[in-house]
């Protein structure tokens, strides 16, 4: 019992374990020059990198799906097996997520100028349609 | 920046460090590292030498031999190479990712 601690693992040499993880790293864009001739510790910086392609792919797949998730919503009302007839699809977004915090803010804005706009125009309209006795000067 | 060795001998500058490559290259011509505790004397010299490997490859062993000789501090010198030595295989080892049950140790020196 114990003989595991006593018996010496077969030890790989720095050479065999250096080709080893080469292909790993020719995979994730090192060239054969940076891996073997360059700055050593260049590795961590392509594992670092490639951690943080992985995540933005992820994200960038969850994206895909959230708008996947927005479009069968919109065209749920169709596919319903009793829809009545004439039902029409919801509108698909007319524009994509807002992904900075900026841009959420020019939408929020964009999305408040409209609606006051809206609101002065439909108060323009009554008030016109109300016939009240114009001011000097004015036409 | 990989860790390196720079000095001056009679008017010229030197880097010493360790690439993959000239680690590769030691290991063919009978280097290892395992026998620095056996062999000090031939490991040693030799662990010097192939430091030149990456940035002065075309030096040869008797003017690397004359350098090593004219250099102080030999004890820490050896024990910096020996660090530069393991750092291109450290490098590819990973941090485990920060986890409750990751054993934390230290060292009574």
């Amino acid at each position: 019992m114990g003989s595991e601690l006593v018996e010496p693992a077969p030890q790989l040499s720095y050479t065999e374990q250096f080709y080893n993880c080469f292909p790993f790293y020719l995979s994730i864009g090192m060239t054969y020059d940076q891996y073997w001739n360059g700055d050593c510790l260049l590795v961590k910086y392509y594992r670092e990198a490639f951690d943080i392609r992985k995540k933005r792919e992820n994200e960038s797949l969850w994206l895909q799906g959230a708008y996947i998730y927005d479009a069968l919503c919109a065209v749920s009302p169709v596919l319903h097996a009793f829809a009545k007839t004439g039902t029409k699809p919801l509108p698909y977004l007319d524009k994509p997520y807002p992904l900075t915090k900026k841009e959420s803010e020019d939408i929020e804005a964009a999305k408040r100028k409209a609606d006051r706009q809206r609101a002065r125009a439909m108060f323009e309209a009554w008030a016109n349609s109300l016939n009240l006795p114009k001011k000097d000067g004015e036409r | 920046m990989a860790k390196q060795i720079t000095f001056e001998f009679e008017g010229k500058n030197y880097t010493l460090e360790f690439t993959r490559k000239s680690i590769e290259t030691m290991e063919r011509q009978g280097f290892v590292i395992g026998d620095i505790v056996d062999k000090p004397m031939l490991t040693l010299p030799a662990l010097f030498a192939g430091a030149f490997l990456a940035h002065h490859r075309f030096m040869k062993r008797k003017e690397i031999d004359a350098i090593y000789e004219k250099m102080t501090n030999k004890e820490e010198l050896l024990q910096k190479l020996a660090e530069m030595y393991n750092e291109p295989l450290e490098a590819l080892m990973e941090e485990p990712e920060e986890d409750e049950g990751n054993v934390e140790w230290g060292a009574s020196w």
